[in-house]
């Protein structure tokens, strides 16, 4: 058994690797520019700055020595002038290039550079000048690199003409990438900080988990018990019409949109009839209607699923001989199909613990139930980036540990799991 | 010589659907929908081609909240548009979020899946590992992630959330029916005869399980549009059409002050499209799967 359950455990890991390279992908890779998707509009520099360096989004992806600053934006003149106006400061519209000619100092950066880095100015320019802070002159067309020295960086003065300049900020370890930081970040068990909040993320998933479980745990356990109940209603009746007419009601009811079961609840319990509060997390009677709006929500699948699971075992020899042996119907339903059907049940209980955890998301949105789907669903729409991904993580995370739990209990359960 | 009468595969499960009541009557309104939504697209193009406001984007507050009579068969809107013509407009959208994210995910799970079978090994193993993973990530949070990644760009966060997330079950299905049919003889004759894999694959085999991916279609289909409604009403998805999930969202509120238009015909059909959809991919299943053939 141990050498089972560590069979399984290693087996397990590269999916939790899997997991949190997607989210990665995801957060990381796929959005060229998460500062501006989570801040919006309004924002300084600085502020793009402080989010990139709080999370590391400015380093490499997954090796290098560069990382990047918001202080002034990669320059390509030959596609138009873009930023770099000011006193001295020309535009060369047929050759496509910008020229300096200024005595005074140049100041291209839009914010202060923290000295405690050195920086890398690469491009292509000509003439003779200062360009952060060194010396330069060419008379053709050259490419530069230069490691300003952190004190006059901001030091451009001369006549020289641009065709292309970047910075970028050196770092000293190629390794001290995203992803490092990513991983750093996950073995602190540090989710970050959310920026609509103001809080860090890790309070906010402590204080959302009970309101959720207090919602999910009901649902979740009513649902089960109707629906076994039902199904095994349906198993009893097979193909007359209690079990035809539950198998069209779970279609039916697997057809209702859950905004709908939402509106209707609210509208026909909560209005018309009066029978509960709509809207708040003051009592228990606050968790009524969401509760039953949850249970019927679920019944149609549950219904489905449980069904198939009877009938599977309904056939089986051993139902015949205690048939045989004189068994009463009910007796042979309970006693034995039930016991095992278990092991399918088991299965799908384990494997809804994520969802217990992340709670359901329009459920306590629209019921305003303080937990962690009513914080996914705000932090989705105010594009909170590190709140999502933290909750996306950990439901995956919960997820494959769920899965790794199921199989332990089979394993229990059914010896002959392990030998395969 | 005797003739036998033989009939194919389709021709076979054709006749058990026809013979299937509820698959009928599921069929017509399924084909009801779907000229309701050519018509929708037809209207919409006419206005978008001649770039004139159609009727049913038009603001007429004089309008507003008219109960369904003889000229607003069901009536209008808070901005006096007419629900029936934007009920139309949503029958488009929602099977234009049907077809679109079932073109993105039906051919990432059948090509990985064949993939991952007819070549098994390692490929197999990375495959199985990919999708997994994506298997393990939860539900509408990360359909609801994807999309919010992509914001602001219409509908292209809908496709992907709901594109990129629901392959997984597909993938597994073909996966499993190639591993089948790989070991039968005609699989075997076409290597003999020297028939390049991927002809194989996707010339001999892909049409022998077509089945899977006919079925699939039809149950992530409404999936697919309640999943877009959810989206549309929580304010992630379409923004200035009239989808659906819109249209529950602006007429929730006026629910409770008698205006029960709006939203009673978006949920009846809203639920007629699911419903009509679900049971015909049940009975299609029936009707393909010949281990039920009695």
């Amino acid at each position: 058994m141990i050498n089972y359950i560590f069979r399984r455990i290693i087996q397990m890991i590269p999916t939790v690797i899997g997991v949190i390279l997607l989210t990665f992908i995801l957060f990381n890779i796929v959005p060229n520019d998460l500062a501006a998707i989570s801040l919006g509009k309004n924002v300084t520099p600085e502020m793009l700055e402080r989010f990139d360096n709080n999370r590391g989004l400015n380093l490499p992806l997954f090796y290098g020595y560069k990382a990047s600053t918001r202080s002034m934006n990669d320059q390509n003149f030959e596609k138009g002038q873009y930023d770099w106006r000011g006193i001295g400061v020309s535009y060369n519209n047929e050759d496509k290039y910008i020229s300096i000619r200024s005595k005074n100092n140049f100041n291209p950066l839009l914010f202060k550079l923290d000295k405690s880095y050195e920086y890398e100015w690469t491009g292509i320019a000509r003439g003779s000048g200062i360009i952060a802070g060194n010396n330069f002159n060419s008379n053709q067309w050259k490419k530069f690199k230069i490691i300003s020295n952190n004190e006059n960086s901001e030091f451009f003065s001369g006549n020289i003409d641009f065709k292309k300049i970047k910075i970028r900020k050196k770092i000293d370890n190629p390794y001290n990438s995203q992803l490092f930081f990513y991983f750093r970040q996950l073995s602190k068990a540090d989710f970050g900080y959310s920026e609509s909040f103001k809080q860090p993320v890790i309070k906010l998933l402590s204080d959302g988990i009970w309101p959720s479980l207090s919602l999910t745990i009901p649902i979740f356990f009513i649902g089960l018990l109707i629906s076994i109940f039902l199904s095994l209603l349906c198993a009893l009746f097979r193909n007359k019409f209690i079990d035809r007419f539950f198998v069209i009601l779970s279609v039916a009811l697997m057809s209702i949109n859950y905004v709908v079961y939402i509106v209707a609840g609210q509208y026909l319990l909560g209005f018309k009839m009066n029978l509960f509060p709509v809207w708040g997390y003051e009592s228990v009677t606050y968790l009524f209607l969401p509760v039953l709006i949850g249970v019927i929500s679920g019944l149609g699948s549950n219904i489905r699923f449980y069904r198939t699971i009877m009938l599977d075992e309904m056939y089986k020899d051993y139902v015949r001989t205690a048939y045989s042996k004189g068994a009463s119907k009910t007796r042979v339903l309970f006693r034995h199909i039930l016991k095992n059907a278990s092991i399918p049940i088991i299965t799908n209980v384990v494997i809804a613990i994520p969802f217990l955890y992340t709670g359901s998301l329009l459920l306590e949105n629209f019921f305003g139930i303080p937990g962690l789907g009513y914080l996914g669903i705000n932090a989705i729409l105010s594009a909170d980036i590190d709140v999502v991904r933290a909750l996306v993580l950990i439901g995956s995370l919960l997820f494959v540990f769920s899965n790794l739990l199921t199989d332990i209990c089979y394993a229990l359960v059914d010896p002959r799991v392990k030998l395969k | 010589m005797k003739k036998f009468d033989t009939t194919s595969l389709w021709q076979d499960a054709w006749r058990r659907l026809k013979r299937d009541k509820i698959a009928v009557i599921s069929l017509c309104f399924v084909i009801f929908f779907t000229l309701l939504a050519i018509y929708g697209e037809i209207v919409y193009q006419y206005h978008d081609v001649l770039d004139i406001t159609p009727n049913y984007q038009k603001t007429n507050l004089e309008n507003a909240y008219i109960s369904p009579n003889i000229n607003y068969l069901m009536g209008t809107d808070g901005l006096g548009r007419d629900v029936m013509a934007r009920l139309i407009q949503g029958v488009r959208i929602a099977y234009k979020v049907g077809i679109i994210t079932s073109l993105i995910a039906i051919p990432i799970g059948v090509i990985l899946g064949c993939i991952a079978a007819y070549y098994g090994g390692k490929i197999d193993d990375i495959i199985v590992w990919f999708y997994s993973t994506v298997a393990s990530m939860p539900g509408l949070l990360f359909i609801l992630a994807i999309a919010m990644i992509f914001k602001g760009q219409g509908l292209l966060g809908i496709y992907l959330g709901i594109g990129l997330t629901t392959w997984v079950g597909l993938c597994r299905l073909v996966r499993g029916e190639v591993l089948k049919h790989k070991e039968l003889t005609y699989v075997h004759s076409a290597k003999v005869l020297g028939i390049s894999s991927s002809k194989i694959m996707f010339k001999h085999i892909l049409p022998n399980i077509f089945h899977i991916i006919i079925v699939t279609f039809t149950l992530r289909f409404p999936a697919a549009v309640g999943t877009e409604v959810i989206m549309s009403y929580l304010g992630i998805g379409v923004q200035n059409e009239p989808s659906w999930g819109l249209m529950i969202e602006s007429a929730r509120m006026r629910l409770w002050q008698g205006m029960w238009w709006e939203m009673t015909f978006v949920t009846i059909a809203l639920f007629l499209l699911v419903l009509s959809f679900n049971l015909l991919g049940d009975s299609l299943r029936d009707a393909l799967d010949p281990k039920l053939n009695d």
